[in-house]
């Protein structure tokens, strides 16, 4: 195949990931995998497959089941002048590292005075309405933005998770990286991707996935899909929505929101979190203070309720945020 | 090598057999039986003059005692290689200054803290390491080799783990001691490290300083067998067990330690049997006096480190009565000790420090709201 041909080849969410792996793990000598069956298996998704066949298992570690030595580990090879990527099976075992995460690597460059970093991806599949019920649904991103000295990063399409683990993997602090699942496999969603430096997504800079005038919806991770179809729906009624999806919730593009809120004068957050205190709480504070003179109704919410994710079909969708959840709040907004 | 319960049959399987007791301490010179001597001073004036500073009003904070358990972390630095690198908790203050130290107490090339970094960071002056951003002995050096503690006990043993699994990596033959109480072993995160540790044969030493407690839970409440060292087995690797009141002891246990891990056969653990002077912490002492049993307390304190060691030179020839009579600072609290029962160059040395300290500014305000994240150098 031709490199022109190859250029043209539309790939999905999970090779995007697996692409940024590979190419950092060849422009970066020093770059070490750790995680649960990510070797010998190449990952219970299959996102490190072939990895350590190329890379050896020095550089792509078959871990124990030990997250808080996953991370903990990690963090000590860090400190020693690796770059790390810790795969989490699921993100929702990442609470069992917890204390690694939050007070070991997040703040071991503010306690040393700056004299280490910890260059350092925390990985793994994440999100709901799959069925995969409490313990592998979650989106437990609202814990790592209350903790100082992480990035949190969330891409929702091919593009974006090419690009921005390529940038996390070459950014010099701890970024948790959330992958939306439901996606990696999707076909429809499939897109070229660029290599190397190309591909690169910054960290911070969140991209306006639809244009529009009459409201803002600000999300990211699978809502921006369900967001991009409400927004169709909206239309059908005569309405203009513009989809902003942040990408990275730490650090916040804010001005992306503003500029299109001074747009639209409208904003609703979707995130599939349970409510209290989410990520969306966030965003409705910082735009209700900085774009209060913007706005012409109040911010809301939509979100997962404050419960867990059950495991039934009706169960789940009633607590996940859905499409018609999305237009109908939208609909109150410009009504206001 | 296996775990025994005997520290001399411990010492007689695993001991080099060049030496006609097969002790590693058989290479140490008179020289450094003084040196150990004056560590031991140095490591106990430092607790003690602390104590005095905040009775004295010079001083804020909580003060965690080493007391009665210096010879653990003299006995173990002493066994290191300056490249080596440690990760010291709160009960080990005198470790961050006195790793490397045998390469001289003021080679500035040595890779350790200075006394004056470690005093400012315990005045919270800006010329600490960590420049006062978080108190007590929660700092650290990568440029020293000593790794950043947090509070979270055994939080540090992964860290370390990996500290050594990149070192590896990169050709070198480093290995890493970890000290922590017997209370820490309980920790989750304990048995995650040491057992990634052993899967991977990483040159992990893990000291288990049994002071019999943890703030006001005795050992017994804390570990199911009799020595915490009985814990290496589900590892399948060495449990030594060093007398915590003697340093040549404990340099024996750790050397071997350290042969093993260097020589490629992977971690250990050395669980020294010590005791706790005095309450957890200074907040604590009125109320250890109640939960402990005075009988208890004097027992565990009737063999002062400094004591021991001096017999023990006595004993060889390498120190006269007279002169270990001239700074009798063992078996007094702190309460009674003065600086007349220290050596001179301990007395100095850390007056050094202390006046350098006191000089030494709080940090600007605006620094709370620095180094949050590191900016990108790509
Ligand atoms: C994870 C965690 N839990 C609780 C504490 C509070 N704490 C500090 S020291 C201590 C006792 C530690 O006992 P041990 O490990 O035996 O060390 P020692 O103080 O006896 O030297 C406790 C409970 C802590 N620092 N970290
Ligand atoms: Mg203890």
């Amino acid at each position: 195949m031709s490199a022109a041909a190859e250029a043209a080849v539309k790939k999905n969410y999970l090779t995007g990931l697996k692409e940024a792996m590979y190419e950092e793990m060849e422009r970066n000598p020093d770059l070490i995998c750790l995680g649960e069956d990510i070797g010998l298996l190449g990952g219970a998704f299959g996102v490190t497959d072939g990895l350590m066949d190329k890379y050896g298992k020095e550089r792509v570690i078959d871990m124990p089941i030990a997250e808080a030595a996953i991370i903990g580990a990690g963090v000590g090879m860090a400190l020693n002048g690796k770059t790390v990527m810790c795969e989490m099976q699921f993100i929702d075992f990442i609470s069992c590292g917890f204390d690694q995460i939050v007070n070991m690597a997040a703040t071991f460059h503010y306690r040393s005075a700056g004299e280490v970093s910890i260059p350092m991806v925390i990985r793994g599949p994440a999100g709901g309405y799959g069925g995969g019920a409490l313990y592998h649904s979650q989106m437990n991103e609202a814990w790592f933005c209350n903790s100082p000295g992480l990035k949190v990063v969330c891409p929702s399409n091919p593009i974006d998770a090419k690009g921005l683990l390529t940038a996390a993997l070459r950014d010099p602090n701890p970024v948790v990286f959330y992958e939306i699942k439901e996606l990696y496999r999707n076909r429809k969603m499939e897109q070229e991707l660029e290599t190397g430096d190309d591909c690169i997504i910054p960290l911070g800079v969140a991209r306006i996935a639809e244009v529009g005038s009459d409201i803002t919806i600000v999300t990211y991770g699978n809502p921006v899909h369900f967001s991009l179809k409400a927004a169709e729906k909206l239309k059908a009624q005569g309405y203009s929505a513009e989809v902003i999806d942040l990408r990275s919730l730490v650090p916040l593009d804010e001005d992306t929101i503003l500029e299109s809120l001074s747009k639209t004068n409208r904003l609703l957050v979707v995130n599939e979190a349970p409510m209290t205190c989410g990520f969306a709480g966030e965003v409705m504070a910082r735009m209700g203070r900085k774009g209060f003179e913007l706005l012409d109704a109040p911010p809301a919410r939509v979100t997962r309720t404050d419960t867990p994710v059950p495991w039934a079909k009706p169960l789940e969708s009633t607590v996940l945020p859905s499409v018609d959840d999305i237009v109908n709040s939208a609909l109150e907004l410009i009504r206001y | 090598m296996a775990k025994t319960a005997d520290p001399d049959k411990a010492a007689q399987k695993t001991a080099p057999s060049q030496t006609s007791t097969g002790l590693p301490r058989e290479a140490l010179s008179p020289e450094d039986y003084h040196e150990l001597l004056m560590q031991l001073y140095l490591a106990r004036y430092f607790d003690v003059r602390l104590i005095k500073e905040k009775k004295r009003g010079r001083l804020r904070g909580t003060l965690y005692s080493s007391h009665n358990q210096e010879a653990i972390l003299v006995g173990a630095l002493y066994a290191l290689k300056s490249t080596d690198w440690i990760s010291p908790i709160h009960r080990d203050m005198p470790a961050f200054f006195l790793k490397d130290i045998k390469a001289g107490w003021d080679n500035p090339d040595r890779l350790g803290m200075s006394i004056e970094e470690v005093c400012s960071q315990v005045w919270g002056r800006v010329d600490s390491p960590g420049r006062a951003r978080d108190n007590w002995s929660h700092i650290g050096s990568r440029a020293n080799k000593i790794i950043h503690s947090t509070s979270m006990l055994a939080g540090t043993i992964p860290v370390a783990a990996g500290v050594v699994y990149a070192d590896r990596l990169d050709g070198g033959d480093a290995v890493v001691v970890t000290f922590n109480g017997e209370g820490s072993t309980s920790q989750g995160v304990f048995h995650e490290a040491v057992n990634f540790a052993a899967v991977h044969k990483l040159p992990v030493i893990t000291i288990v300083e049994n002071n019999h407690w943890a703030f006001g839970t005795p050992v017994e409440l804390e570990c199911p067998t009799p020595d915490v060292a009985d814990r290496a087995k589900g590892y399948g690797i060495p449990g030594f067990i060093a007398d915590g009141q003697d340093v040549l002891d404990v340099y024996d246990k750790v050397s071997m330690a350290i042969d093993h891990a260097r020589s490629g056969k992977g971690p250990s653990i050395v669980e020294c049997k010590t005791f706790r002077a005095y309450g957890h912490g200074d907040h604590d002492d009125d109320r250890a006096a109640k939960y402990r049993p005075d009988d208890e307390v004097a027992k565990g304190r009737s063999r002062d480190p400094i004591g021991v060691m001096k017999n023990q030179m006595i004993e060889s020839g390498m120190l006269a009565k007279k002169d270990a009579m001239a700074h009798p600072a063992e078996g007094k609290g702190a309460g009674e000790v003065t600086d007349h029962d220290f050596p001179e160059k301990v007395v100095k040395y850390l007056s050094a420090g202390v006046d350098f300290a006191l000089k030494s500014p709080v940090p600007d305000a605006e620094e709370a709201l620095k180094w949050v994240f590191a900016e990108d150098e790509d």
